[in-house]
């Protein structure tokens, strides 16, 4: 799976160009999975601001 | 009999099965031929992930007794080909592309090779992946056991993942076709980069059962083929109701070409700016004559834009809650470690953390993208856009690494491979020229189930122009 994310933040996201960087560094560890955790919590905060109506309910069946 | 001319293994299917029923080749030869090949140069472009040269020979000795017998069981009998490894054959490795599961052996066959083996097909490999289909949001093409997987075109470029074995294998006349995966992007992307036709099915056309699950609600497995053409017969067999999938859609396809409705005076909806702005400089000339082909071929092309959601925080957060869930044991045990990627590593690991309302409110949102999804369709046929913004990447360049220059205001359908995905969306990848020496194409996206048009409009495309029988250089 090649995920876009870099690529969908810069499309959704009007205004963040960003010059090219230089291959980065990889970062620490530690570090890697700060920005993960980060990323997470970016999401969730960025779906709870969508507002939903009541009635929709998930995208999913169960099929008994 | 002998050896098999070079341009058998750039062949379509019809094409080698014209030459099967005229007994003028035995599907043995074929295979062996095949494997041959791919045991030579799948290595090149770390596509190989195991060589069955010993079973698919078994397997052609039996569908040349059929044909010669005049037992046909249509056009894919005694045609070899390539599986993605994560999809399970019996009694042999099935490795995901990761470490941890370097040693894993399954007792059954995928419903995909079930199928494909019913109608006298010949699995002659199994094709290298990104490990656990980049589940975790990997950052280099070399998280793979196979190493990074290398295009046939350019091997110091990437053939894209997760799909990467498939797509490289096909381009360099390896298999005549494979079947890959896509969770969000992993058809889509390594057909685009390797030059080869592909098919991204309608979510739950085509049995998951025997692949290794990454997001139930979002993988689908589709073919990688010479032609539009390929693609429609081997759906034709890979698709159907299978009670083995909980997401099964219970329909079958048959490839009609001969029914469709004309291409002529369909609608295709675009966002120009992909293709003036959004699209690689090198990459915009052909993807303009793309555009201009379909527009002699008497379809529409309407200005469109994509319904406005927030796609990757959406497909991130499916992905990652479904992903933590089926990896949960990996992460417990501590063997997630044992990946090769760091940013994969770290990004399955805080997969855990994601709220449950978090993804329930991404399954609700899904529900309108796909009435939005519904609305639009009621307005064009198709979407078109790119397959990829830009050709194949370095090897070793970050996938991280943001676009060169500032990026357009108006997002166009750059979003499209997530937006089709979240809405279980058919695509396919025609390939539509060069930027420099490496190749570009189109996707197309349909409704729901309709393949049957994405593939009449590939035929009139590829009826049109022969990028999709272009040959890699040295192979």
């Amino acid at each position: 799976m090649k995920l876009t994310r870099r690529q969908l933040a810069a499309a959704l996201a009007a205004g963040t160009a960003a010059a090219q960087a230089p291959s980065l560094a990889i970062p620490a560890p530690d570090a890697e999975l700060q920005a993960a955790r980060d990323r997470v919590k970016a999401n969730a905060a960025r779906l709870a601001a969508l507002p939903v109506p009541m009635a929709v309910e998930p995208a999913f069946q169960f099929k008994p | 009999m002998a050896e098999p001319a070079p341009n058998l293994f750039f062949a379509t299917i019809p094409e080698l099965n014209e030459q099967l029923l005229s007994r003028k080749i035995s599907s043995v030869e074929l295979a062996r031929a095949f494997s041959a090949r791919l045991a030579e140069l799948g290595p090149r472009y770390n596509a190989l992930a195991l060589s069955l040269t010993q079973q698919a020979v078994h397997k052609a000795e039996g569908a040349d007794k059929e044909i010669k017998r005049g037992r046909s069981r249509g056009p894919l009998q005694g045609i070899p080909y390539g599986v993605k490894d994560l999809i399970s054959f019996a009694g042999q490795p099935t490795t995901w592309g990761a470490p941890p599961y370097a040693a894993q052996v399954f007792d059954y066959d995928a419903t995909v090779i079930t199928r494909l083996a019913a109608v006298g097909a010949v699995l002659i490999g199994k094709l290298s992946t990104v490990e656990l289909a980049g589940g975790g949001g990997y950052r280099y093409a070399s998280a793979s056991l196979q190493g990074p997987g290398k295009n046939p075109w350019d091997p110091s470029k990437w053939s894209g993942g997760s799909s990467s074995g498939p797509a490289a294998a096909v381009a360099a006349g390896l298999v005549p076709f494979a079947l890959g995966s896509e969770t969000s992007g992993s058809i889509v992307t390594p057909a685009s980069y390797c030059g080869v036709t592909a098919l991204r099915p309608t979510y739950g056309l085509v049995s998951r059962h025997g692949a290794m699950a990454l997001s139930w609600t979002l993988d689908k497995l589709g073919p990688f083929a010479r032609s539009a053409e390929d693609c429609g017969l081997i759906l034709q067999v890979i698709a159907g109701a299978d009670g083995d999938d909980p997401g099964s859609a219970g329909r079958s396809f048959y490839y009609t070409p001969q029914y469709g409705r004309p291409v002529r005076g369909m609608v295709a909806g675009y966002a120009p700016i992909d293709f003036s702005a959004w699209a690689d400089p090198a990459a915009r000339p052909a993807l303009a004559d793309a555009l201009g082909i379909l527009n002699q071929s008497g379809i529409q092309l309407k200005d469109t834009k994509l319904p406005d959601f927030p796609y990757g925080s959406l497909i991130s957060t499916v992905i990652g809650a479904e992903g933590a869930s089926i990896f949960e044991p990996l992460l417990t045990s501590g063997r997630v470690n044992e990946l090769i990627d760091q940013a994969q590593i770290a990004g399955l690991k805080a997969n855990l953390d994601i709220p449950a309302i978090a993804y329930l409110k991404a399954m609700r949102v899904r529900r309108q993208i796909q009435d939005a999804f519904r609305l639009l369709f009621s307005n064009v046929d198709v979407l078109v856009a790119p397959g990829r913004l830009s050709p194949a990447t370095p090897i070793d360049q970050s996938l991280d690494q943001d676009r060169p220059g500032p990026a357009p205001s108006d997002p166009g359908m750059t979003a499209l491979i997530a937006a089709a995905n979240l809405a279980g969306l058919p695509a396919l990848v025609l390939p539509c020229g060069f930027a420099g020496n490496l190749p570009v194409a189109l996707q197309l996206v349909g409704a729901p189930f309709t393949e049957n048009q994405l593939l009449a409009i590939g035929r009139e495309f590829q009826s049109r122009t022969d990028w999709h029988r272009r040959r890699p250089p040295g192979v």
